[in-house]
């Protein structure tokens, strides 16, 4: 009788270490997900970039993606309690975007071993583009009140020679949006938005890249014949051979 | 026996579950094709310039839809799928606002030999976007160990204004030009359960503007 006793005082034990058990791991579960709520919200960027439609530019284009570039990230710490904080982390979809983009729209596209510098043993190319995200914002409908989501991104854009020595420098923008949907999150929404603001950039920067001042003063540069100085034993003789050189070219 | 009764039921609630939506179109048409459009292809796209809206890319797709579903010899091509092709000639930065600067673009060989390899004869932009105009209402919802419930009535209203534009690509010059607009009401009581009486108002837009399109695209309509 009292070993029956025990036997039920027993089963009452383990069921009530059960039930705390179950308990404890509700608890857990609770805490973590008010834990995970009040974390950041993240956003790693990931899309499909399409090849440009172009015919491909006669230069032997160089790259290269400093680390800030190609682990871009953003950050933007709450506001307030009812906000949330956000990292959007855009380096790989950039790398992605801007290797699609530079390889449609030249000849040969080169990934540089260093960065260009004097001292730098770089493969040779014609000149070599250093890209830079100098700022980013965004905005979703918590926000605005309007129904997008919205990226925008300012690029600085640097080209320079295997040596390190500037050809050119400057800015341009891109900006993506998307309209809420249903059943769409938040990360999802601004995911989709930096893929559009992502193939802005790629759109902006093919339609403009021979606008450039610089680029446009370095194309004809490159396309002018090499200038020829006459060099002559005597002054006073004119110069034949500089001249037949000219008729020549 | 019951199981058809219990189907007639559903379709019945369901069809009393739908709220009301307005609905008008107007049309504007010039050099429809009398044929059809043979072996071409149409392709719709959305307008994305303006910085309040985005034309829907759901709202494009229903439009593809209904078009070559009730026409099955009309190809749409899928609105991602073009600009993809055409990158990036199409985005909203690039994108041509009027037919002459379809021009501009074919001065460059690929794109040109890609629209010829397409065989798009129409191009159709789509403008506008569905918004929700006003709510009211309230509705408190609970949970204890006894289950779950709500309480309240909520109502809102949404309102659709789109306009569609026909360009022939072979013209280079606009055909057409479609405009709907739809409105309704939706209604949310809940004792207990929630019963949403929704108003199709995209649909009916989505409706409206395909059946226009398709008037003007097919032959048999």
């Amino acid at each position: 009788m009292s070993g029956s006793t025990i036997f039920a005082q027993n089963r009452r034990m383990n069921g009530l270490t059960g039930c705390t058990g179950i308990m404890r791991w509700a608890l857990l579960a609770a805490a973590l997900a008010m834990v995970s709520g009040c974390g950041p919200r993240q956003v790693i960027v990931e899309g499909n970039f399409p090849t440009p439609l172009m015919s491909p530019l006669p230069l032997t284009m160089g790259v290269w993606y400093d680390e800030e570039f190609s682990t871009h990230e953003f950050f933007d710490e709450a506001k307030g309690r009812a906000d949330s904080s956000w990292i959007v982390k855009t380096g790989q979809a950039q790398t992605q975007m801007w290797d699609i983009v530079l390889a449609g729209m030249f000849r040969e596209l080169v990934h540089m071993k260093g960065a260009p510098s004097e001292g730098q043993l770089n493969q040779v190319v014609d000149a070599v583009l250093i890209p830079h995200v100098d700022e980013l914002q965004y905005a979703i409908p918590a926000h605005t009140n309007v129904k997008v989501y919205e990226i925008w991104m300012r690029y600085r854009i640097d080209m320079v020679t295997t040596s390190g020595e500037p050809i050119g420098s400057w800015t341009m923008t891109s900006y993506g949006k998307t309209p809420t949907a249903f059943l769409q999150s938040d990360e999802a929404a601004v995911n989709l938005a930096a893929v559009v603001a992502l193939r802005d950039a790629g759109a902006n920067f093919i339609s403009n890249f021979s606008r450039v001042p610089e680029v446009r003063e370095w194309q004809e540069r490159r396309s002018r014949p090499p200038s020829s100085t006459p060099i002559t034993a005597d002054p006073d003789q004119p110069a034949p051979v500089a001249s037949e050189q000219s008729a020549v070219e | 026996m019951n199981t058809r009764f219990g189907i007639r039921l559903l379709l019945t609630t369901l069809c009393l579950l739908t709220g009301c939506v307005t609905a008008t179109v107007d049309e504007m048409v010039f050099n429809e094709p009398t044929e059809g459009i043979g072996d071409s292809t149409v392709v719709i796209l959305g307008r994305r310039h303006a910085s309040d809206y985005e034309t829907e890319p759901d709202f494009i797709r229903c439009v593809g839809k209904h078009i070559s579903s009730r026409d099955r010899s009309i190809e749409v091509m899928g609105e991602l799928e073009f600009i993809n092709e055409l990158y990036p000639w199409f985005e909203p930065r690039t994108a041509p606002l009027r037919p002459q600067d379809i021009d501009k673009l074919m001065v460059h060989p690929p794109v040109a030999a890609k629209m010829a390899e397409l065989k798009t004869e129409y191009m159709i932009w789509i403008d506008g976007s569905t918004v929700q105009t006003n709510s009211a209402g309230s509705m408190t919802c609970g949970i204890g160990p006894g289950g779950a419930g709500c309480f309240g009535f909520g109502t809102w209203g949404n309102a659709a204004n789109y306009e569609a534009t026909i360009w022939d690509f072979t013209d280079r010059a606009e055909v057409g030009r479609v405009n709907t607009t739809a409105s309704g009401q939706s209604y949310m009581p809940a004792v207990v359960i929630p019963i949403p009486i929704i108003a199709p108002v995209q649909g009916t837009a989505c409706d409206g503007i395909g059946d226009q399109l398709l008037e003007f695209l097919s032959s048999e309509y």
